[in-house]
């Protein structure tokens, strides 16, 4: 086979496509995976980060519920170290009916997930921040998961597999002979070198970008692009995941993750050509305080770190302009049978919760056309990182005395921080105080996974994530890049965009402590260093 | 407890004013949060032009060496920026080009000095640069955690001489040694005495807050204004003003509580946002001590500009004044409180901008009070 020959060639390297770039590479497949941008760009890395128990479906789409529920008790064993099962809870407000509550926990039960109603003072007790008003609780295995890190680990499995991945990299065009694709054509938008690649299946799992890739191959798939927008607060002010317990609204899920904790969602059609820039509005960021603090009220002296939007990629599977037939679930398509296109497979819609049962059922796909007959193990096999149970068990085995950035280290690498573990205690140096990322860290998902930019870093390491959202750190992790790429010149570049970014999720929430520490990076990048 | 004039915020901007009426033979005091702008002083005054008898005198008798040549400085990134007014630490250039071979030397494990940055910088001013380190861990300098600029410099001050004497044996033919600005915390002649001791231009460049030349301005300029008889209340913050038919009598203080300050005469130098001298909702900005006037436009997307490089429309919000700088409170000056420095933010273009403008704007407090 010649170097650009492949088995199976994967489009986008959000999560959908990481887990079956991982699920392909595990069945031997020679797998490629291509990304027109970084890792996690789109809505994998733009929303809550909730693992779903499934409670949040079951009343309206018991199939969705059941699915959740499935996946949700594997990924705790498969991601240990990419999860917080912190478990959630549904709560009644006074304004809320209290009836509702029955029909949630009766559904959760028909779609298998374990749903205890609980007396509003035991919720108080086990979730302090909770509205002290709450006239109703019920207990659910929710949990939260980083999705840049469970992204990071299913790429990082497949490239262990012998998988290649292609970031920067964008599809130009889809090379069909006849009703039958061959390969794509390629452009590296940072080298801007074109290249062709060739393989007998390829794997449309672009995300909202799937209609374009359809389009390419010569088929039509109807993409409802729907945006949600989002709020990150500096603390993690709830320990479990706060749901409403009311039919699905906006703004009715508060999760915790890491040091902070996110509230959503908002949910409004924008046409496919904002997708690529989706900007919060003053009324999104009002409406989801508001409806956030009637979850919990500390949300209200709480600062704002960033807000944020992400679009999902909900598919019409009939191809109905007016959306009618919209799914919220599992989209699996076979072009062969859906439009005679033979070796074109498009995987879509689900969830973040979903995805490994989404890259299961695009990889049966793959290997029938191929005629490979290998049983998916990506539910029995732990993902890189998540071999050696919980982070303190990790770092205990590694270190004596874990410091607290070892610790966070460990919690964020699971097992793989021994990769880290360094003679020179110079690599102990802080990058990131707030989340407490060492050098060493940062020069290993350097050497790990391709890092072009800040902001690659930032999805790969938490670099610039915490309260401080990149002040300083930012400033070290470019000194720390332009080494290793040997150009200062891109990386001065670099800089000048992460802080632009930053500022696109600040001046949305422009008050407060956000205004001060946006005055405060003005004077200091701009007046003290510079920049 | 009674003064002449209180001041409120220990900055540059409340010391400078502060001294100034001390050497009047004003009785006054300070209330200091603690933290202020000087922390990330970058050594320049911005924007002043050639400075007045009062400010050279103020500074020197504060022992803090100052030098005017208008010019451009060296940035801690590889840029340049005009400036003139700065501390003597600052080097000065009248072009870019300011040397041929350079050496810069940096130290192993520091990450909060940008030696990369400033090489390709230089290199683009067509200036050859060399990267050096030095090892410092015989010094005592291990602990990852050391490695920031006050810590550095707190050793580095014990040290300096052995600084100079690896210096000069990295040093060649080059004409300039670029060093970190990671000397003389306390004692302000170490940057001059390890100039004197090297056989090239010596220049030091920023690194990452906190300043090193800004900590040790604050601590002498606390000092002469104590040594003048101030009373500077460190760690305190005024949470609460006394005002009858437009006259302020007293300010309340966190520490000091019932014990109120009373005054004929109060200067605001609370600084912008990041100090809190400005607060804001989403709704409005607001000086929150006294409610004073403040100018920002209503709509809240009218604040800001989405480009991060472009000049931010919020940085220019400040308190209202009349021309005596007297603080206006529902349109009408309350007759003994005036506004000096970032707290004015570019309401009064013609006093300069960012440290030029803290220092004017404190002398101009200081003497409408001293004229009336």
């Amino acid at each position: 086979m010649a170097p650009n020959e492949f088995d199976v060639i994967i489009i986008g390297g959000g999560i959908t496509g990481a887990g079956t770039q991982r699920d392909c590479a595990m069945r031997g497949l020679r797998t490629l995976l291509v990304e027109r941008s970084d890792i996690a760009t789109g809505a994998t890395g733009r929303n809550h980060g909730l693992l779903h128990s499934g409670a949040r479906y079951a009343v309206n789409d018991a199939e969705s519920g059941a699915e959740c529920i499935r996946e949700n008790l594997i990924l705790k064993k498969i991601a240990s170290h990419c999860i917080d099962s912190a478990d959630g809870l549904f709560v009644t407000l006074p304004e809320d009916d209290l009836g509702y509550q029955a029909t949630l926990v009766e559904a959760c039960r028909a779609s298998g997930i374990s749903a205890e109603i609980i007396d509003p003072d035991l919720a108080r007790r086990l979730e302090p921040s909770v509205n002290p008003e709450i006239i109703g609780a019920v207990r659910v295995p929710d949990a939260s998961v980083d999705p840049f890190r469970l992204c990071a680990a299913n790429m990082l499995d497949a490239k262990l597999h012998g998988s290649q991945l292609r970031l920067h990299t964008e599809v130009s065009g889809i090379i069909k002979e006849g009703n039958e694709v061959k390969g794509i054509r390629t452009r590296n938008l940072i080298t801007m070198e074109e290249s062709d690649f060739y393989a007998p299946v390829i794997v449309n799992a672009s995300g909202v970008w799937g209609e374009q890739i359809c389009n390419m191959a010569g088929t039509r798939l109807t993409m409802f692009p729907a945006k949600g927008a989002l709020l990150i607060f500096a603390h993690r002010v709830n320990n479990m995941v706060i749901n409403r317990c009311r039919k699905p609204a906006n703004a009715d899920i508060l999760v915790p993750g890491d040091t902070v904790c996110i509230i959503g969602t908002t949910s409004s059609r924008i046409p496919l050509e904002e997708c690529l820039n989706v900007a919060v509005t003053p009324d999104e960021v009002n409406l989801l305080i508001t409806e956030g603090a009637k979850l919990a009220p500390g949300l209200l002296s709480t600062r704002i770190l960033r807000a944020y939007a992400g679009v999902r990629p909900l598919v019409s599977e009939d191809n109905d302009p007016s959306g009618r037939n919209i799914s919220r679930g599992i989209v699996c398509l076979d072009h062969e049978l859906r439009d005679g296109i033979k070796g074109f497979v498009t995987i879509s819609g689900g969830k973040l919760t979903t995805y490994r049962l989404m890259a299961e059922m695009a990889t049966d796909m793959v290997c029938r056309k191929l005629g490979v007959d290998k049983a998916c193990e990506t539910a029995v096999k732990a993902l890189p990182g998540s071999e050696d149970g919980s982070y303190e068990e990790v770092a205990k085995k590694i270190w004596e005395n874990p410091s607290t950035s070892q610790k966070a280290a460990a919690s964020r690498m699971g097992s793989r921080v021994s990769r880290i573990r360094s003679e020179d205690r110079r690599d102990e140096a802080l990058v990131c105080e707030c989340e407490e990322v060492s050098v060493g860290e940062v020069n290993a998902a350097i050497d790990r996974l391709e890092v072009n930019s800040l902001t690659d870093l930032r999805r790969r390491t938490r670099v610039g994530m915490g309260t401080c959202q990149g002040e300083f750190c930012a400033c070290r992790a470019a000194g720390l890049l332009a080494k290793a790429h040997g150009s200062v010149q891109r990386e001065r570049k670099d800089l000048e965009d992460f802080l632009q970014e930053r500022w696109k999720g600040n001046f949305p929430i422009g008050w407060g402590d956000t205004l001060r520490e946006a005055e405060y990076t003005q004077w200091v990048y701009k007046n003290v260093l510079g920049l | 407890m009674r003064f002449d004039t209180v001041v409120i915020g220990g900055g540059l901007t409340g010391l400078v004013a502060g001294i100034r009426l001390q050497k009047a033979g004003k009785e006054t005091a300070i209330v200091s949060s603690g933290q202020n702008a000087l922390h990330f002083f970058s050594g320049s005054f911005e924007s002043i032009g050639e400075p007045s008898r009062d400010i050279t005198e103020l500074f020197s008798e504060s022992g803090i060496r100052l030098h005017y040549q208008e010019g451009v400085r060296l940035m801690p990134l590889g840029t340049f920026r005009p400036s003139a007014l700065s501390l003597e630490d600052i080097s000065l250039f009248p072009k870019e080009k300011f040397g041929n071979k350079l050496l810069l030397v940096n130290i192993v494990g520091y990450h909060d000095f940008f030696s990369s940055f400033l090489s390709q910088g230089l290199e683009e001013a067509d200036m050859s640069c060399r990267i050096r380190f030095l090892n410092l861990s015989d010094m005592g300098i291990n602990a990852p955690g050391e490695m920031r600029s006050v810590q550095l410099a707190r050793t580095l001050d014990r040290n300096w001489e052995k600084v100079v004497q690896e210096v000069r044996l990295l040093l060649k033919d080059d004409d300039t040694v670029i060093l970190p600005q990671v000397f003389g915390l306390e004692d302000g002649s170490i940057p001059g005495r390890i100039r004197q001791s090297l056989p090239a231009q010596v220049v030091f460049v920023g690194t990452l807050p906190p300043s090193v030349p800004g900590i040790r301005t604050l601590q002498l300029l606390k000092r002469r204004y104590e040594v003048l008889g101030g009373t500077y209340l460190m760690g305190d913050e005024v949470v609460q003003a006394h005002l009858h038919e437009g006259v302020v009598h007293s300010v309340v203080t966190k520490n000091l509580g019932q014990h109120y300050l009373e005054a004929d005469n109060f200067i605001l130098c609370t600084g912008s946002f990041f100090s809190k001298g400005l607060a804001s909702t989403p709704e409005k900005v607001y000086e929150p001590i006294f409610g004073a006037d403040v100018s920002f436009p209503p709509e809240r997307s009218d604040w800001y500009n989405p480009s991060f490089a472009e000049k931010q429309p919020y940085l220019g919000f400040g308190v209202c004044t009349d021309a005596h700088l007297k603080v206006l409170k529902d349109h009408t000056p309350l007759s003994n409180l005036y506004a000096a420095g970032s707290i004015l933010g570019a309401t009064h273009p013609e006093l300069g901008m960012g440290a030029g403008m803290c220092l004017r704007s404190a002398l101009k407090a200081a003497d409408s009070i001293l004229e009336a």
